[in-house]
């Protein structure tokens, strides 16, 4: 029984899909504007959203931040469309609607039900081109970045390591900084520097289009020449390369915050599918995404089963790769030591389990495992109409073909425990870690309460 | 799905702020306004009420079987629900920990367990190929039936649980949030955190958590739903197998209501970081209440829809005082929380509970006919969104099932919202709000 379930997982991947994910309609118009469209015809909802090629890691220091503050002002308002404007009127569709920014893209989007998607091209379209940015607006708008940077960095000891120790680890190129930006650049913008920005890389040939819903691509094609295609491409200037220097030596730093647990960050330059330059390379960044899974996909795997389960050393152990990252990245260790065990201990901990990865070759049915989940996951991954259009977006963003997605599971498949013993080898090295520890500062909150009389908050 | 986006961004919103209150309120309102979703339901042999949804269109199926077991039902023993639902799928009759993991892990199978003050949930997501979804059920069943407290089990997790309670202590929301329920809710089984206190969990031991499950993870005070790739012969036969060996138990008793304060009352916890953290309070409704059309409806033109809210307008696109700012109804088994929270520096700390305030109180004397109509069009225009997934409708018809509503409370929605009028609203709002009696949280150093 457990031979016949094993061998219908392995060659189950094509039986189980019930359409292509890639089953995608592409074009370009004469502009430079990609344009991805998926069909999904199980609600009457459509998701519209637009990429563009730019985020902190387009920056350099003296304007970090500035892809995100820019984010927030294009809510701002156009000539046709008033400040908020943008906002009421998808709200009015029911509509729901927002924008993030991440280190390789800025994206905008909207879900509606399928009658409104022409209104919110035609909306999202005209601000493409037509912001109005203005310094009262602008200077408020900082006040409201820098309450988000607060909220999400100033008061988090986990963020604040996190933020310093990839200020470590990449010296000379990008990631260097935070996408929020450092608080000193934050203070610094000015609306020249915004409006430069917008100028330079919102533009129709460095953006993607994707839309995943109940659509007819001739349609959305037709719309999108009509509100799109107005526009006139840009000369982009590319930023310069910054490729990041070689590491050479442990790099290590100690955060104190008001926390009570301890934390440790390890981390190792890796390369992504984006930076690969070769098949062989390529197949490295397939092996360090097993290896991730092989580590800590589920509850399952090495890490929380020896370290958090077995031994207790570790109240929590998590590892991160981005396979997709357009430049360089760290595969990531981050743990939480249990109670009465140091964070050295726990750095030994992971080295071992490193060890135990460089020393002998993962065992098929783990990787049998994992492979079954990535079966399960390509099928689950179809729920979202969201989550479809986010994982075609970051695939045409980073310039990785959208097929990548339909042969995931077979590239993993291609990648053998050899491959995986080879990469940890090659890249888990004691001369080429960063090391970042959260240590508690001994503050905490003291108390004090006071009873208000009724009617005294008026 | 391994091919993931980039973790670390940075939002216009960030909706995470308030996960939990969005989904409290998404699972408080929404309906499909074009199609009618056909929910089905009934009872096992054994008692266990069963909604299910058919959706063909994926080769997935979602279980959830969800208890009246939260950690209201903790009684004396504070975080004995939250422990229990933790250690669900740690140990079975027949199986370890290590083995029950494995069983799903190597067929794809996503598997969880949660609680909150109201409910208990066994979930699953399976592959609805028959050899998996087969060799998936029976784990699940076997969870679900026969699972068992280890001791050695217990003393991890409990270390695990006690690192998480000193850590909450250092995190302001954190204090916040667990200064507010307590403050609104006194003796009530809703006043205590869900994770219990370093004390309370100190006295816990596997022999109480085996008790806890063997009360309340019965059939009688069990509702599972089922949504995906399963026909209707084929979900009455998983309800049943499911179920079948769940003792047959008995519904616990309903919950006391929580008495309202009477007064006005404000708290301050000094903390050391740079903003303070914010809650303005008071007990709202439960999930039955006639009220609860008009206040949802107010309370998306008050601070429920985003950009469009008022407080939104006043406290950040106004004066740029925060990032976010919300307010939120909980509908609960009985009255839950009506709270509107942010975070601001510290310096503009009093400014912005003096604009909360403000903007409360003009809310409730008077808001503008348009207004009402722009969140009508969102309400009504937005339903289908609401349940355009397996997941969403899951959570939808678990919501029903759990809480009681009658099957068609989704689809007459729109038509209920559409008839809300202005006066509908300010009297509800009168009725259950009530600005003079209003707690008021503040952690950090405000100004």
């Amino acid at each position: 029984m457990r031979e016949m379930l094993k061998k219908i997982i392995l060659v189950g991947g094509l039986l189980v899909s019930a359409s292509a994910w890639s089953a995608v309609t592409t074009f370009e118009l004469k502009n430079g504007l990609k344009v991805v469209v998926k069909e999904d015809h199980r609600a009457p909802v459509v998701v519209h959203q637009v990429w563009y090629r730019v985020g902190s890691n387009y920056e350099h220091n003296g304007i970090t931040g500035l892809s995100h503050m820019l984010e927030h002002m294009m809510f701002k308002g156009t000539k046709a469309y008033k400040d908020g404007e943008f906002s009421q009127r998808v709200s009015k569709m029911g509509g729901q609607e927002n924008a993030f920014t991440s280190s390789d893209y800025t994206v905008y989007y909207q879900m509606v039900g399928k009658q409104h998607l022409e209104a919110v091209m035609k909306l999202e379209a005209d601000r493409m081109r037509n912001l109005q940015l203005d310094d009262k607006d602008f200077q408020k708008e900082r006040d409201v970045v820098t309450e988000e940077r607060r909220w999400r960095t100033e008061d988090n000891p986990n963020s604040k390591l996190s933020e310093q120790f990839n200020a470590m680890a990449f010296v000379n190129s990008p990631p260097h900084h935070p996408v929020v930006g450092w608080m000193q650049d934050i203070k610094s913008w000015t609306l020249p520097d915004l409006e430069g920005w917008y100028q330079r890389w919102y533009a129709p040939n460095n953006a993607t289009l994707v839309v995943v819903g109940d659509v007819d691509p001739k349609q959305v094609k037709k719309w999108a020449i009509k509100y799109y295609g107005v526009h006139n491409s840009s000369k982009l200037v590319p930023p310069k390369p910054q490729l990041e220097m070689l590491q050479e030596g442990e790099r290590r730093m100690v955060y104190k915050g008001t926390t009570k647990l301890p934390s440790v960050m390890m981390g190792f330059h890796v390369p992504t599918l984006v930076t690969a330059k070769t098949d062989a390379e390529r197949k490295e960044a397939f092996a360090l995404s097993l290896l991730s899974s092989v580590l800590d996909g589920d509850d399952s795997a090495r890490l929380p089963k020896s370290l958090v389960r077995e031994s207790k050393l570790l109240a929590g152990v998590s590892t991160s790769y981005q396979s997709t990252s357009r430049l360089q990245t760290l595969f990531i260790f981050q743990m939480t030591p249990s109670k009465g065990v140091t964070t050295q201990q726990a750095e030994k901990a992971i080295w071992k389990a490193i060890k135990k990865l460089q020393d002998q070759p993962v065992s098929q049915q783990e990787l049998d495992r994992v492979l079954a989940q990535e079966e399960a996951a390509y099928v689950f991954g179809q729920d979202s109409i969201q989550g479809q259009a986010m994982i075609l977006g970051t695939l045409s963003s980073t310039g990785l073909p959208l097929s990548t997605v339909d042969n995931w599971v077979k590239s993993l498949r291609s990648v053998t425990p050899k491959d995986i013993q080879a990469v940890a080898n090659k890249y888990f090295n004691p001369d080429k870690v960063t090391v970042g520890t959260l240590l508690p500062n001994g503050k905490q909150a003291s108390s004090k309460n006071m009873a208000m009389p009724s009617g005294a908050l008026r | 799905m391994s091919i993931t986006y980039q973790i670390t961004f940075s939002t216009r919103l960030n909706t995470f702020v308030s996960a939990g209150i969005l989904m409290a309120l998404s699972l408080l309102f929404s309906t499909n306004a074009l199609a009618k979703l056909d929910i089905q339901t009934w009872h096992t042999s054994s008692g266990s009420k069963v909604m299910y949804v058919y959706a063909p269109e994926l080769p997935m199926v979602d279980i959830e079987v969800q208890f009246d077991a939260g950690s209201a039902r903790d009684g004396k023993l504070w975080g004995v629900s939250s422990l229990t639902s933790g250690l669900i799928g740690t140990a079975t009759n027949k199986l370890t920990e290590d083995q029950i993991s494995e069983k799903f892990n190597t067929i794809g199978v996503s598997f969880g367990s949660s609680s909150g003050r109201d409910s208990a949930s066994i979930s699953m997501r399976s592959l609805t190929r028959p050899v998996i979804l087969k060799s998936a059920l029976k784990t699940f069943t076997d969870v679900v039936s026969h699972s068992r407290f280890k001791k050695s089990i217990l003393e991890r997790e409990k270390a695990r649980l006690r690192l998480g309670l000193e850590q909450a202590e250092t995190k302001p929301a954190a204090l916040a949030s667990k200064a507010m329920w307590k403050s609104l809710y006194g003796e009530h089984p809703y006043a205590h955190s869900p994770s219990g206190t370093l004390q309370s969990i100190a006295s816990l031991d596997a022999a109480k958590l085996a008790q806890f499950y063997k009360t309340y993870y019965v059939a009688q005070n069990a509702v599972i739903s089922i949504v995906g790739n399963v026909k209707l012969q084929q979900a009455k036969n998983i309800a049943e197998q499911v179920t079948q060996q769940l003792a047959k138990g008995h519904k616990p008793k309903p919950l006391s209501f929580p008495k309202p304060l009477t007064q006005a009352k404000s708290e301050t916890i000094q903390f050391d970081s740079s903003q303070t953290y914010y809650s303005l309070s008071q007990i709202g409704i439960d999930r039955k209440d006639k009220d609860y059309l008009p206040l949802f409806v107010g309370n998306h033109i008050l601070g429920g829809s985003g950009f469009s809210a008022l407080l939104m307008q006043e406290v950040r696109e106004k004066r740029g005082l925060v990032y976010s700012v919300y307010s939120y109804f909980a509908p609960m088994k009985v009255p839950g929380p009506f709270v509107i929270g942010l975070s601001t520096k510290n310096s503009t700390a009093k400014e912005a509970d003096k604009v909360v305030k403000e903007t409360l109180a003009s809310f409730m004397k008077d808001f503008s006919d348009e207004k009402l109509q722009e969140i009508k069009d969102n309400l009504i225009g937005g339903f289908p969104l609401r349940m355009d997934n397996n997941g969403k409708i899951l959570g939808y018809i678990s919501m029903i099932g759990f809480y009681d509503l009658p099957l068609d409370y989704l689809d007459t929605f729109p038509d209920r919202i559409e008839k809300v009028t202005k006066q509908d609203i300010l009297k509800a709002w009168h009725r259950k709000i009530h600005q003079d009696k209003m707690l008021t949280v503040m952690v950090g150093k405000p100004q």
